[in-house]
């Protein structure tokens, strides 16, 4: 037996495997270097900020403070009361996204006649600027003057419910779920398209109703996309801010209602309203450790609901 | 080469979005204000007779109200012309940038801001000393400046009024001025208030409460709207008027519950409040704001100052608005601007004499002017006052309350040095919300209020060092 005999063969491999190497490190370059510049040195900075007492002003007079912004963070009855509110947000947004952008997703999925129409109607609320598609909501739900509080003042006389106001949370949900719906729809539909047909249309052989075809083959085999749905979903509502900002303040309104008062509001306010850019910081660094440890939550959690053809 | 999985894949996605939490804090813009005096642009009648420019050279950076018109392409042109050797490059102003720039070390060199910013900057020595400027200007002379730029002039943070000269308003307005919608109090039977005797706070609360008109739940008539943005300026001149401070005399704490005057006078806006008297923050919001809404004739009284006349007459308004003087809290006029609007320079900037040359040609020379005769707030120079329009029945009637006004000589307001401009007004609203609400009381509401402005004293205080 030769020794010599596989080496060509494997010294081909493994010239292959490296233009392989660089060819995708080449590829990947671009993102890498902009992950880096724009988010990871981003944060570190931040990071480091956040231990010290910087006002944004005059880095000449910032020093170390060590842990004291987190402790005052933990103390701080403002934090408190935007983590609340924020909760409330991601508890009632989340699940309302997913459910009627998923619904929607089905409904566009039919073989019908012009139903690329319908697609686009959905979709085109995600493709509109926030403060465009914010000005028209605000039109709408204005207290005193808004079409809709003037049409039920057609049923009670003289309604003004505040819904940018003291019953933000609804009017302000109504303004992110109409403009995320249709980003959400798009991944569903992609998900829905790339199920097998032939498992359906088994079932329905078999005498499956639309509901059972839907609880026992579509529903599973969509976990994934919903699993991916549902950490994007989780990460984007807890970051929630343009939208509350712009539907709730004005050049009179310097700050959101209590009741959309959210934990990047409260962020943003104590960086930019109050001048608290080391404090601004170690929130905004508590927010980053809170999204991870829930996305890990629900990376765990998968095996037990997601679908999976391969064996873990 | 391993191949990313579908597992990795997300892993990976959630990382990037979670780390986008920074970068998009980063990227938003301060909300916006109402809107402020633009200068409109007139047709220039004289041009003041200036030194020969100065040989000064360079780029100027200045950071100002572009898209609002206040400094627009054309007039950099104009200067570039008048004064070749000297660019200018105009920033959007914008807090976040010049934030940004500044910890970079390369800030703007002329910055427009407000009067409550002189003293936080001046105590972190971010403002040049104008001073040899002036004292050798032939445009903008020491002894014609308009007492607004009182605001520009400091001993030290914590006496500004006299002393170096940090910047100059580019114009300015006795803000505590009210303008009155005829129509409101015709229709309720009332009579007019004089346009030469102050209403005192207390009968303009009696006015507002007779003028607001709710259908059901809306209110189609607003009695008295105010600035609430700014609304801490006007506790400081209500309090002003008996000689008290809403901080103590060091500025290191605000004090609200050990003073019995500063409770009542918050009260009183806390009721205004409670009472849907007028547009407040988020608890009754605007359906623009204030001054639109005035304009629609939808509000009966506006506290605004002088520059407002220059869009108060709509079709709407049209022969229906009276100005009256600035009301009083404990029977003593004052009528000082709370805003100042104005440029400084950096103190790091690398082109002093050339940033010099752009200040003073945007505050003494053609752009200035243009302002005085506007009707868009009283000029920076007082010997200039006399170009403010009064044409129809209604400029002249506001040159008569005017005049009033500017012969009071009101001291500037002492903002806290220690104290961002909002830090006092956006505590006050996110606790009025509750307190309306019936969360908490009125006593909680100052304890809360007072414990946070505190807090942000002392941060302010460690971050001057």
């Amino acid at each position: 037996m030769s020794l010599a005999g596989p080496r060509p063969e494997r010294t081909r491999a493994t010239a292959r495997s490296r233009r392989r190497q660089r060819t995708f490190y080449t590829f990947i370059s671009p993102w890498l270097l902009g992950f880096v510049l724009l988010t990871l040195l981003p944060l570190i900075a931040g990071l480091l900020i956040s231990l010290t007492n910087y006002d944004g002003l005059n880095p000449r007079s910032m020093h170390l403070v060590g842990l004291d912004n987190y402790v005052t963070a933990f103390k701080d009855p403002l934090v408190r009361h935007a983590s609340g509110r924020t909760m409330v947000w991601v508890l009632l947004n989340l699940p309302l996204w997913i459910i009627v952008s998923f619904f929607l997703a089905i409904l566009v999925n039919q073989k019908i006649k012009g139903i690329g129409i319908f697609r686009t109607l959905f979709y085109i609320p995600s493709v509109i600027p926030a403060v465009g598609l914010v000005w028209t909501w605000k039109i709408l739900l204005e207290q005193n003057y808004g079409l809709l509080n003037g049409f039920l003042s057609l049923f009670r006389p003289g309604t003004a419910i505040g819904w940018l106001s003291d019953q933000a949370i609804y009017g302000v949900t109504s303004i992110a779920l109409w403009s995320g719906l249709g980003a959400g729809m798009i991944i569903f539909l992609a998900g829905l398209q790339g199920l097998p047909d032939e498992l359906i249309e088994a079932a329905r052989i078999d005498g499956a109703s639309s509901f059972q075809v839907f609880w026992k083959i579509t529903l599973p085999l969509m976990t994934p996309v919903l699993f991916f749905q549902i950490v994007l979903g989780l990460i984007s509502a807890f970051q929630m801010f343009v939208i509350p900002w712009l539907a709730t303040t004005s050049g009179s309104v310097p700050a959101p209602p209590r009741g959309v008062y959210l934990y990047m509001v409260n962020i943003y306010r104590q960086i930019f309203g109050v001048g608290r850019f080391g404090y601004g910081m170690a929130i905004l660094w508590l927010l980053i450790v809170v999204i991870m440890a829930l996305t890990l939550l629900v990376f765990r959690t998968q095996r037990y609901w997601v679908y999976s053809e391969v064996e873990e | 080469m391993k191949a990313l999985s579908r597992r990795e894949l997300l892993k990976l996605s959630g990382m990037v979005a979670a780390g986008s939490v920074l970068v998009s804090c980063g990227a938003t813009s301060e909300p916006t204000k109402a809107p402020e005096p633009t200068a409109a642009v007139a047709a220039p009648t004289e041009v003041p007779t200036t030194a020969p420019p100065p040989p000064a050279q360079g780029n100027v950076v200045v950071m100002h109200k572009v898209q609002e018109g206040e400094l627009t392409e054309d007039m950099v042109t104009q200067f570039e012309t008048k004064y070749p050797g000297i660019t200018v490059e105009v920033v959007q102003d914008d807090l976040t940038r010049y934030f940004a720039m500044y910890a970079a070390g390369n800030p703007p060199d002329l910055v427009r801001i407000q009067a409550p910013t002189v003293p936080p900057w001046l105590a972190r020595k971010m403002l040049y000393d104008l001073t040899p400027y002036f004292q050798a200007s032939t445009a903008v002379k020491i002894d014609d400046l308009a007492p607004a730029n009182n605001y520009y002039m400091a001993e030290d943070p914590l006496h500004v009024g006299t002393g170096k000269i940090y910047g100059m308003c580019k114009d300015w307005s006795p803000d505590f001025t009210l303008f009155l919608y005829k129509k409101a109090f015709a229709d309720k039977g009332l009579e007019l208030p004089s346009d030469t005797e102050p209403l005192t706070y207390q009968k303009l609360y009696e006015l507002a409460k007779q003028l607001a008109t709710f259908e059901g739940d809306r209110i189609t008539m607003f009695g008295f709207d105010y600035p609430d943005v700014w609304v801490d300026r006007i506790w400081m001149n209500m309090l002003g008027e008996t000689g008290d401070l809403l901080y103590t005399q060091d500025y290191t704490q605000i004090a609200l519950t050990s003073s019995d005057k500063a409770k009542e006078v918050l009260k009183y806006f806390f009721d205004h409040a409670t009472d849907k008297l007028g547009a407040v923050g988020a608890i009754i919001p605007s359906p623009n704001w204030i001054g639109d809404d005035f304009d629609k004739g939808l509000v009966a009284s506006l506290m605004y100052g002088y520059w407002f006349s220059a869009m108060a007459e709509t079709d709407v308004t049209k022969d229906q608005v009276l100005f009256v003087p600035g009301p009083t809290w404990a029977g003593v006029q004052r009528d000082p601007t709370m805003t100042a609007t104005g440029m400084v320079m950096s103190a790091i900037t690398k082109v002093p004499d050339a940033a010099w040359t752009f200040f003073q040609w945007y505050n003494g020379e053609e752009p200035a002017l243009d302002r005085a005769g506007s009707g868009w707030g009283v000029p920076a120079l007082k010997s200039w006052y006399e170009k403010m329009p009064k044409e129809t029945p209604f400029q002249q009637q506001v040159q008569k309350v005017l005049e009033g006004e500017l012969g009071l000589s009101t001291p500037p307001l002492q903002f806290n040095p220690y104290l961002a401009e909002a830090t006092v007004s956006n505590a006050w609203l996110l606790y009025l919300e509750q307190a309306v609400g019936g969360q908490i009381t009125f006593d909680e509401l100052l304890t809360s209020l007072e414990k946070d402005v505190n807090a942000a004293i002392q941060d302010g205080i460690a971050a001057i060092g």
